[in-house]
């Protein structure tokens, strides 16, 4: 008896892989550190922290390893940006939360998530955009709705992919966006 | 022969004597494109002594307000008219607001959007549609609204009408922004055909047509007799003169090319100043 070998998803000619790779740029996350906080002590104690109360109600830190800065509030949530990965991010959220506790607050590390994934690559050739009002914005702001990510695409060839809780979302808008550029390939 | 009902304003009679008032029978001009008829009538103030009661205030003071429903839209005219008014912009393109903007107001999406903001995109529309943009920066500049809340309302508009509109072209900038500066003919001619060059040998992709239009006319001054700084051009252009330089960068190299066939050269192409 024959059994065909059918494929999973159907290939179609069109859509053969870019071979392009969206990088990750910037991952946003919070976590919960379940104890009120007094942010001045932290302000004053803490290296590298910033609190000017009067403009914004959270003490600002960063460390230099993953890179990153963090809000912290004094409900004892924080949110955690730019970092390159999502293991990053949670290594750096771990991070502050250890500054907080070694100052004497009895800091957890609750409901870690991460809010936004931003990636951005290039398609290599020049696009051309209908439809973009170059006063306002030099790109084109194209919302897709399955994923449900932001693409920014510019006349250079270079694509900002944003709103992505996985990495998964990201990729997949590329594989999606990727042959309807092709179509709009400049001609030179 | 037919008899068509004249409804614009009572035809004036002009007396010798301009001291008598020129009473109009007939009330002002009808707007039924815009105003939904605009039939109610106001109490005028009084002239005889019987209107004024006993402390010298006019009897019945009260000019009540007429067509309340449609006030805010009146007003968004005056202040359509106002704004137009700043720029010389001509009748077709303030009529073209109004309708723009009734249609916008009878539609209510936009609701929310302070009527200022909608009116000084739907002149920002009309312009465009009218084949004369004007940048959002001129329009910023007889409105009180921010640039970022014109833009906003100007995506909103396009998007509730159904409408879009033509990409701007350097072209339609040329001839206002040569003749604010008081550039010749001559000039202009050239730099529309530096800019048509430039965008058509896409050596300046990505760039605002506004900045290519300001360098291809910061070029064509440099080489003619009437020459003009950077920065005057980009006072006219609303452009920063970095920018100029950024865009002037790019079509330098093929300066050559760009100029028409029967530029008359005052300055040299190779004695250009190069930034």
């Amino acid at each position: 008896p024959l059994t065909p070998m059918t494929p999973m998803t159907p290939v179609t000619p069109a859509s053969e892989s870019s071979g392009i790779v969206p990088q990750l740029q910037n991952i946003v996350s919070t976590v919960n550190l379940a104890c009120k906080l007094d942010l001045k002590n932290i302000a004053l104690h803490a290296r590298n922290a910033e609190y000017n109360p009067k403009r914004f109600a959270a003490v600002i830190m960063r460390i230099r390893e993953p890179r990153t800065t963090a809000l912290i509030f004094s409900s004892g949530k924080m949110v955690c940006t730019g970092a390159k990965s999502e293991e990053q991010s949670r290594l750096a959220a771990r991070k502050y939360a250890r500054v907080v506790q070694k100052l004497g607050f009895p800091a957890k590390f609750l409901d870690f998530k991460i809010q936004n994934m931003v990636g951005s690559c290039d398609v290599r050739f020049p696009i051309r955009l209908e439809g973009y009002e170059p006063e306002l914005f030099p790109g084109l702001i194209y919302r897709m709705v399955k994923p449900r990510i932001v693409l920014l695409i510019f006349v250079s060839g270079k694509v900002v992919l944003t709103g992505a809780k996985e990495r998964s979302e990201i990729y997949e808008a590329f594989e999606n966006i990727y042959p309807i550029l092709k179509g709009f390939k400049k001609a030179s | 022969g037919d008899r068509v009902i004249d409804v614009g304003s009572e035809w004036r009679t002009f007396s010798n004597d301009k001291a008598t008032k020129d009473p109009s029978r007939v009330g002002d001009t009808q707007n039924p494109l815009l105003s939904d008829g605009d039939l109610s009538t106001m109490i005028g103030k009084g002239t005889g002594a019987a209107s004024f009661d006993e402390f010298g205030n006019s009897k019945y003071q009260n000019r009540r307000t007429m067509s309340s429903s449609d006030r805010a839209m009146v007003n968004a005219f005056k202040e359509i008219t106002n704004m137009a008014d700043r720029i010389n912009l001509p009748r077709n393109i303030v009529d073209r607001t109004n309708n723009l903007f009734k249609q916008v107001y009878e539609q209510k999406s936009l609701k929310g959007r302070s009527n200022d903001a909608i009116a000084s995109a739907c002149l920002y529309i009309a312009c465009r549609q009218e084949g004369v943009p004007r940048t959002f920066k001129e329009i910023c500049a007889v409105s009180r609204i921010s640039k970022k809340e014109i833009g906003r309302c100007f995506k909103l508009i396009l998007k509730a009408l159904e409408t879009s509109v033509d990409l701007i072209t350097t072209g339609d900038f040329m001839s206002r922004f040569c003749s604010n500066l008081g550039l010749p003919k001559q000039v202009q001619m050239a730099a529309t055909h530096i800019a048509r060059k430039a965008v058509e040998l896409d050596l300046v992709p990505g760039r605002s047509p506004i900045s290519v239009a300001a360098a291809a006319i910061y070029m064509a001054s440099q080489a003619s007799a009437e020459k003009r700084t950077q920065k005057e051009i980009g006072d006219i252009a609303g452009v920063a003169d970095v920018t100029i330089r950024q865009s002037y960068r790019l079509i330098y190299p093929r300066a050559p090319d760009l100029f028409p066939a029967d530029f008359k050269f005052d300055t040299p192409v190779d004695k250009l100043p190069q930034l």
